[in-house]
C-alpha cells in the first residue's frame, strides 16, 4: 500500500453515499446576510445549523470593536503568544475571562480544539489518568492521546459506570482526571453535573468541564453548565470557546488553581501557534461585555428552543433526551438522512448532517442549532417544512 | 499467569464476542477483531463495555492500539485482573 492509497477507502465510501455533485460535509455558503439567513448554491436559505446561539456574529459592537482593531493594530499578530504574538487585548481578554467567571487565572488559545489539546496534554501525562465521557469531542479525545495518560472511557452520562471506573482506580484517583462536557455537541443533552461533582469529591480527583457549547447558553450569567449546577467550586478548570455564543474563534481555559499559568511555558499549541487576530479578539471582548449586559438573549434563545424542540416532538420526530438550543433528529438510515437534508435545503434551510461515528452510537442525524437570532416566524418554516419531508425520514 | 486462568478467560471472551461480532463465524486464538469479525470503533467501544461488566474490570483505551486477535485480547485482560 502505497502512502496515499489507504485513501482510496474513503473515497469509495464517499461514492457510495454520497450522489453526484451533493457534499453536505463541503457546503459553500455563498454570501451571509445575518445570523439566520445566507445564499447557497445561488438560494436564500433559512440557517438552523450554525451553532450562533445568541446571534452575536453582526452585532453591531462587535463589529465596530473588531473594524477599530483593524484600523489601530492591523490584520495579524504574525507569531505565538510567547515569542512575539500577546498583545494587550489578549491579556485584557484573559483578566477579563477570569473575572466573568469568578477565577484567578486564565488562559486564551487560537481556537477551541487546540485549547483541549494544549490544556489536557499538558495537565495529564504518563502515569496519570484521564476519566472521559463516551460522548466526548475529538479534541478531547485527541488530547488525551497525546498526554501519554492512561484513557478510561465512561458510558456517556452514565453515573453508576463513572462511580464503578473511579473505585477501580484506587488511591490513583489523586491523579485523575475527570473529562466531561456541559452539554454534548451532537444530541444537545447535558451533563448531570451535579453528581458528577459528587463523584468528584467522593473519590477525590479533579474535574474538567468543557462548556463549548453551554457557555452563553446556560447559568444565571452565562457561565454554562457548571454555573447552571451550582458547582462553580467543584470544577478545577473550565475551557471553552469563541466561536459559538461570542461569535468568533478561538478557545479559553480558566481555573482557581494559580499553576494554570504554567500551562503557557508547556502547552506546545500555546507555544507554537500564532495567536488570534486582535480583531478577533476586540470582538470577543466586546461579545463578552454584551453576554453580561444583554441576559434577555438567553432568554430568547431559551424560548426559541423550546418552540422548535417542543414543535418538532409533537411532530413525532425522535429528539435528542433533553431540551437545549441544539436539537438533533435521528433519521433510521445515512440514506434518509442525506436525501432529508438535500430536500430541506432545496426548501430553504439548512441543517448539519451528522453520520457515525461523529454521531454517537450509530446514529444518523439531521441537527439543528437554534439561535436567539431567529424569529418565531423563521421558526414556524423551519418546522413547517420537517412536516412537509416528514414521510422520508421514517 | 497459569493456563487455567487463560484458558478460563478466552471461554468467555469468546462468548462475549459471539455476542457482538458483526461477522459471525467460529472464533480462535488468532482470529482477529476487525479483519475476521468484523468490529468497527464504534462495535468495539460496545463490547468492550460488556467485557469490563463481566470481569469488572477497566480497560484503558490506550491497549487498543495492540488488540489485533483474540490471544492479544485474552491476555490483555489477564493481565489486568492481575495487576488490578
Amino acid at each position: 500500500m502505497s502512502l496515499i492509497s489507504k485513501l482510496d477507502a474513503i473515497a469509495e465510501t464517499r461514492k457510495a453515499i454520497l450522489p453526484p455533485g451533493v457534499d453536505p460535509f463541503n457546503v459553500v455558503i455563498d454570501e451571509i446576510y445575518s445570523p439566520t439567513e445566507a445564499s447557497i448554491e445561488g438560494q436564500r436559505v433559512l440557517l438552523a445549523g450554525s451553532n450562533n446561539y445568541l446571534g452575536l456574529t453582526f452585532d453591531r459592537q462587535c463589529i465596530e470593536a473588531a473594524q477599530t482593531s483593524l484600523e489601530q493594530e492591523g490584520t495579524g499578530t504574525t507569531g505565538s503568544r510567547m515569542a512575539n504574538g500577546t498583545f494587550a487585548g489578549h491579556s485584557n481578554l484573559e483578566k477579563e475571562l477570569a473575572r466573568f467567571y469568578d477565577c484567578s487565572n486564565a488562559i486564551v488559545f487560537s481556537t477551541g480544539f487546540v485549547t483541549n489539546l494544549g490544556v489536557i496534554s499538558t495537565l495529564a501525562g504518563p502515569g496519570d489518568v484521564i476519566v472521559l465521557d463516551a460522548d466526548s469531542h475529538a479534541s478531547i479525545y485527541d488530547a488525551c492521546r497525546m498526554s501519554g495518560a492512561e484513557m478510561i472511557r465512561f458510558r456517556h452520562n452514565n453515573m453508576e459506570d463513572l462511580d464503578k471506573k473511579l473505585r477501580r482506580l484506587g488511591s490513583r484517583t489523586d491523579n485523575t482526571l475527570i473529562i466531561v462536557e456541559g452539554i454534548y455537541s451532537m444530541l444537545g443533552d447535558c451533563a448531570p453535573l451535579q453528581e458528577i461533582a459528587a463523584l468528584k469529591r467522593k473519590y477525590g480527583a479533579w474535574l474538567m468541564v468543557d462548556e463549548a457549547h453551554s457557555m452563553g447558553v446556560l447559568g444565571d450569567n452565562g457561565r454554562g453548565m457548571a454555573e447552571a449546577a451550582g458547582v462553580e467550586q467543584d470544577v478545577d478548570f473550565i475551557v471553552g470557546t469563541f466561536s459559538k455564543s461570542l461569535g468568533s474563534i478561538g478557545g479559553y481555559c480558566v481555573s482557581n488553581h494559580p499553576e494554570l499559568d504554567l500551562v503557557r511555558y508547556l502547552s506546545r499549541s500555546y507555544v507554537f501557534t500564532a495567536s488570534p487576530s486582535p480583531s478577533i479578539i476586540a470582538s470577543v471582548r466586546e461579545a463578552l461585555r454584551v453576554i453580561q449586559a444583554k441576559p434577555e438573549l438567553r432568554t430568547k434563545l431559551w424560548v426559541n428552543a423550546e418552540r422548535l424542540y417542543q414543535g418538532l416532538k409533537a411532530l413525532g420526530f425522535e429528539l435528542g433526551p433533553d431540551l437545549s438550543p441544539i436539537v438533533a433528529i435521528r433519521v433510521p438510515s445515512k440514506e434518509k438522512t442525506l436525501l432529508a437534508w438535500k430536500t430541506l435545503l432545496d426548501q430553504g434551510i439548512y441543517v448539519n448532517l451528522v453520520f457515525p461515528p461523529a454521531a454517537p452510537a450509530g446514529m444518523s442525524l439531521l441537527r439543528c442549532s437554534i439561535s436567539a437570532a431567529h424569529s418565531p416566524e423563521q421558526i414556524n418554516f423551519i418546522l413547517e417544512t420537517f412536516s412537509g419531508i416528514k414521510h422520508l425520514m421514517t | 499467569m497459569t493456563t487455567t486462568q487463560y484458558e478460563t478467560i478466552f471461554q468467555q471472551v469468546v462468548a462475549l464476542l459471539q455476542q457482538h461480532a458483526p461477522q459471525p463465524g467460529p472464533i480462535q486464538e488468532d482470529t482477529e477483531l476487525i479483519k475476521d469479525l468484523g468490529f468497527d470503533s464504534l462495535k468495539v467501544m460496545e463490547m468492550l463495555h460488556d467485557v469490563e461488566d463481566a470481569f469488572d474490570i477497566t480497560y484503558p483505551l490506550n491497549a487498543l492500539s495492540d488488540l489485533r486477535t483474540v490471544k492479544d485480547f485474552t491476555m490483555q485482560i489477564q493481565a489486568i485482573i492481575e495487576t488490578s
